[in-house]
């Protein structure tokens, strides 16, 4: 599904990718730890298309198509969902129609028709209790005054409607108490199936224990360093990213 | 014949319409007159004036019209309202003056008559005093006590001719105690050169009930100066929304005279302005009870060469104890070229009074940009998305549902077709 070749990206003059090797393929979970500003949300959005990052060498397959060619609306399009670590704030735009008019662009390109409003809220009704979200909360402004929970729930909710290929979920356990995570990682896990993948970027292993990944990938200086199963996650959690720091500063 | 073109002078010019005008008889006028001579016309010295260019605007205008033979025009009895399904009582004013042959009555409840002159004097604005000098007479609107009115008042001015009007419409309007009406303003033109300069008071009675919204829509030609005062009494509720689109001069003078306890007042102004148009809008709230609340919002998008002012007044005097005032003005710019200036202004002599001001001004928010797109909204769509929900906040307390309605439209197309 996803072919990721020797990605070289920076930000401004600051390089932060410096060649990333990764492969995902359809029924997947794989996890991307590593410490602070080791590269882990720059890998994010680049995939998403954020226009901030600069990619300066190496390759993007998706589903056999250049993804870096592609706008970041042609991504979500194409199946790309990016979870944001800090979900923006729109004043004056509420989640439905957003949510509504998101979702018809998608099924429009996908040669779908346009959601009629009736179908629409069914199909929300059902998502909304995927992810434990009240509509008093989808009648609002678009993530404004939300807690930090009730954004990082909103994302998942948005990840139900509009049914990614593949996922990438960026920070998503930072800011949640241990009960918001566990309604988000259910929410994942019902939305996870051997047709779609999932990335979960993130620092601890905690969120690992809900969301079970197939692979686990360390990512440090903007280079993936070591690879593995869900155990090397354990052990990073035991050991600390030191371990990792020392064992390169060895080799 | 001289070969010397003379250099016209528009305060000279201005003179010697008042002296013909037949006007220079009324001592009143007359004082208005001289105290506008005194004051002269506003300069880029000018305090109140120093961004908006309106005497240079207007020099133009003069000069150019000065050679031109004066037609009759023919006026066709146009249909005057904006929407057509909102039924309004309509009062129009054609080329500065008001036309009883354009004006229609729906509700039984609101008289009008027309008086020589206003003998009341405001008078610190230049225009305020030329329009008390000039004025050609006075409508005087007027709702008794305990009157809903069911359809909105228009008051429309309707310009149109083949040379230039400079129009100095006046009309006061007395809402008496307990009654509730909705007044809409509006300018209509299909482009004649025209300088509306009006002055509008409005009485809001006891527990009174006013919506008053202007709709400040072009042509490219329009240059207008609003004089409005709203004079407030206890427990009245007053909304007020300014909204301008086009035109290439608009300067609003509003104030609200807050003079009465338990008043609820809201200000809501949206300028929405591309290629050389400028919107100037200086407020005051005038808080001199106590217990009182006010509440300004004014927004703005500017684009092309577009130059939006903004000046707010709060006022809170040494009685107005226990006075809540807010004021918060934001905006966006879109382009290199586009300016804005603002300006808090806060005055409060009482000491227990809750009163906050904040101004914003920005580009597009690429952040929220970037998190519509991710989500399928191509950019155009996310573009207009944003800016409609930044300018929609501005009318969405209004309660005419149909003339806010129409606005979202006039917004939304406006936004598609400009920005």
């Amino acid at each position: 599904m996803l072919s990721i070749k020797n990605l070289q990206a920076k930000i401004e003059d600051k390089q932060i990718l410096n060649g990333i090797n990764l492969k995902v393929k359809a029924g997947e979970v794989h996890a991307i730890m590593g410490p602070n500003g080791s590269g882990k949300s720059t890998l994010a959005s680049v995939l998403a298309g954020r226009e901030d990052y600069e990619v300066t060498g190496g390759s993007v397959d998706y589903l056999e198509k250049n993804l870096l060619e592609m706008s970041p609306e042609l991504r979500a399009q194409e199946g790309i969902f990016l979870a944001f670590q800090y979900p923006v704030e729109i004043p004056g735009v509420s989640t439905i129609n957003f949510m509504k008019t998101a979702l018809n662009q998608i099924r429009i390109h996908r040669g779908l028709a346009a959601l009629d409003a009736v179908s629409f809220l069914q199909l929300m009704k059902e998502r909304m209790k995927l992810v434990e979200i009240d509509q008093s909360l989808l009648n609002r402004s678009l993530n404004e005054g939300f807690s930090g929970g009730e954004k990082k729930r909103n994302e998942i909710f948005q990840m139900a409607m509009l049914e990614p290929k593949l996922a990438i979920l960026d920070e998503t356990d930072s800011g949640l108490d241990i009960d918001a995570l566990r309604i988000v990682a259910d929410g994942v896990n019902k939305l996870r199936n051997k047709n779609n993948a999932i990335i979960v970027v993130t620092h601890y292993q905690r969120l690992l224990e809900h969301i079970i990944p197939d692979f686990v990938h360390v990512l440090y200086h903007g280079r993936i360093v070591k690879s593995g199963t869900k155990e090397l996650a354990l052990e990073l959690e035991a050991k600390g990213y030191d371990w990792i720091k020392n064992e390169l500063a060895l080799a | 014949m001289s070969a010397i073109i003379e250099k016209r002078n528009l305060t000279t010019e201005l003179e010697s319409i008042f002296l013909t005008s037949g006007f220079a008889a009324d001592a009143n006028r007359t004082k208005a007159f001289k105290a506008f001579m005194a004051m002269g016309l506003p300069g880029n010295k000018s305090e109140e004036y120093k961004f908006t260019p309106i005497t240079r605007a207007l020099e133009k205008i003069f000069e150019a019209d000065a050679g031109r033979d004066r037609i009759e025009t023919h006026l066709p009895s146009t249909h005057l309202l904006l929407i057509p399904d909102l039924k309004c009582n309509v009062l129009a004013f054609v080329n500065g003056t008001f036309s009883i042959e354009h004006s229609v009555l729906l509700d039984e409840d609101v008289k009008f008559q027309l008086t020589k002159q206003d003998a009341a004097a405001n008078g610190a604005d230049p225009f305020d005093l030329l329009n008390q000098a000039l004025h050609p007479e006075l409508l005087e609107i007027s709702v008794a006590s305990k009157k809903l009115i069911q359809h909105p008042v228009a008051i429309i001015y309707w310009f149109d001719s083949p040379q230039f009007v400079f129009a100095n419409p006046r009309w006061k309007f007395t809402l008496g105690a307990q009654s509730s009406v909705s007044i809409i303003e509006y300018t209509l033109s299909p482009g004649s050169i025209y300088f509306n300069n009006k002055h509008s008071l409005i009485e809001v009675g006891e527990n009174a009930s006013l919506e008053f919204t202007s709709i400040q829509n072009g042509p490219a030609t329009d240059i207008q100066v609003n004089n409005s005062f709203v004079h407030i009494s206890s427990s009245a509720r007053v909304a007020c929304f300014t909204i301008t689109l086009d035109g290439q001069l608009v300067r609003n003078n509003l104030s609200l005279i807050v003079d009465g306890q338990g008043v609820d007042a809201h200000l809501h102004g949206l300028y929405l302005i591309t290629k050389n148009t400028l919107a100037d809008n200086h407020t005051v709230v005038d808080h001199r009870k106590p217990n009182s609340y006010s509440n300004e919002l004014y927004k703005g998008i500017m684009n092309g060469n577009a130059k939006g002012v903004f000046n707010g007044k709060i006022y809170v005097r040494p009685d107005a104890q226990k006075t809540n005032a807010f004021q918060s003005n934001r905006n966006i710019l879109l382009s290199e070229s586009a300016t804005i200036n603002t300006k808090p202004q806060l005055e409060i002599w009482a000491d227990d009074v809750k009163c906050s001001h904040g101004c914003t001004t920005g580009q597009m928010d690429e952040e929220a940009l970037f998190y519509l797109r991710s989500r399928g909204i191509s950019k155009e769509m996310s573009r207009s998305m944003l800016l409609n929900a930044f300018a929609a906040e501005t009318i969405a307390p209004m309660k005419n549902e149909m003339l806010r309605n129409f606005l979202d439209g006039l917004i939304t197309e406006k936004l598609n077709k400009s920005f």
